[in-house]
């Protein structure tokens, strides 16, 4: 004689709680994604220039950007040598006024490259003051 | 004699408060997506050294396409520095941070018309940066 087995192990979870889990789930996530925090570098634009004070600026340090180079007073430099190069120019000049540098970028520089030369700037001690196409200055410490 | 009345109890079953409570979320997560900008597509340029930094309440996004955003809202270059004065109103100094995402290859000519406008508005600007995992990875 044979004996039959009981087969009937499988246990279901209530139907009715599947929202809550749902719920859960979705907190946990929404949760997970809000925490992700952002990294950068901060800037801080106080103002922008007057036009006075543009023509005191002459005797200022000028990086010139290009698509790919960068230019510092008229003289081409090469990319790996630019922060060590800005930071020797930069050298030994402790009030604010004499460490400020002029940014004139092209029209079609990226910005990952203006952010590259812009970080070794800051690194060196150096105050960014951007010269844009109307020619206004804006000055970022 | 007094006949007492018979008590109606209309209750909602319990079963489809799990229901409920995730169509409220459905309800709130796109009420907030409609202010995030979480959805814009740019890549970060990337930086040897960042700094943390917490999520504010204005963020900038010039995206892939050069378009440009405002709490992920698309904003004519002319608006942006009486949108963000206005978002900034009531804040005090020192917690006007904006949040500027820029795409690592949109150019000059975009990005920088919105840095100034950044600093007429008064914002505290921060650029949103990747590490950078080795010396040279830039493209």
């Amino acid at each position: 004689m044979k004996l039959r087995r009981n087969s009937n192990f499988l246990i279901e979870p209530a139907s009715a709680a599947t929202g809550d889990i749902a719920f859960n789930l979705i907190v946990f996530f929404l949760v997970c994604a809000s925490t992700q925090p952002d990294t950068g570098r901060k800037q801080i634009i106080p103002r922008s220039e007057s036009q006075a004070k543009q023509t005191e600026q002459t005797q200022n340090l000028e990086v010139a950007l290009d698509r790919t180079g960068v230019t510092v007073n008229t003289e081409k430099i090469p990319l790996a040598d630019f922060p060590s190069r800005i930071k020797r120019k930069l050298q030994g000049k402790s009030r604010p006024e004499d460490r400020i540098v002029v940014v004139k970028s092209g029209k079609d520089v990226p910005y990952h490259h203006w952010i590259a030369i812009t970080g070794a700037i800051e690194e060196a001690g150096g105050i960014i003051t951007l010269q844009l196409e109307d020619e206004r200055q804006v000055q970022v410490q | 004699m007094k006949i007492p009345r018979k008590k109606f109890r209309a209750e909602v079953p319990s079963v489809a408060m799990g229901d409920i409570a995730f169509n409220l979320l459905i309800f709130f997560v796109i009420l907030a997506r409609a202010q995030d900008d979480s959805h814009l597509k740019w890549q970060p340029a990337s930086t040897p050294t960042v700094e943390a930094v917490k999520n504010v309440g204005v963020s900038v996004v010039i995206d892939i396409d050069s378009k440009l955003y405002l709490n992920g809202r698309e904003i004519g270059e002319s608006e942006l520095a009486s949108a963000i004065e206005k978002l900034l109103e009531n804040v005090p100094a020192g917690r006007r941070t904006v949040l500027l995402k820029v795409d690592r290859n949109v150019t000059a000519l975009r990005f920088e018309p919105v840095i100034e406008a950044v600093s007429k508005a008064g914002g505290d600007l921060v650029h949103i940066l990747e590490e950078k995992s080795t010396p040279n990875a830039q493209k």
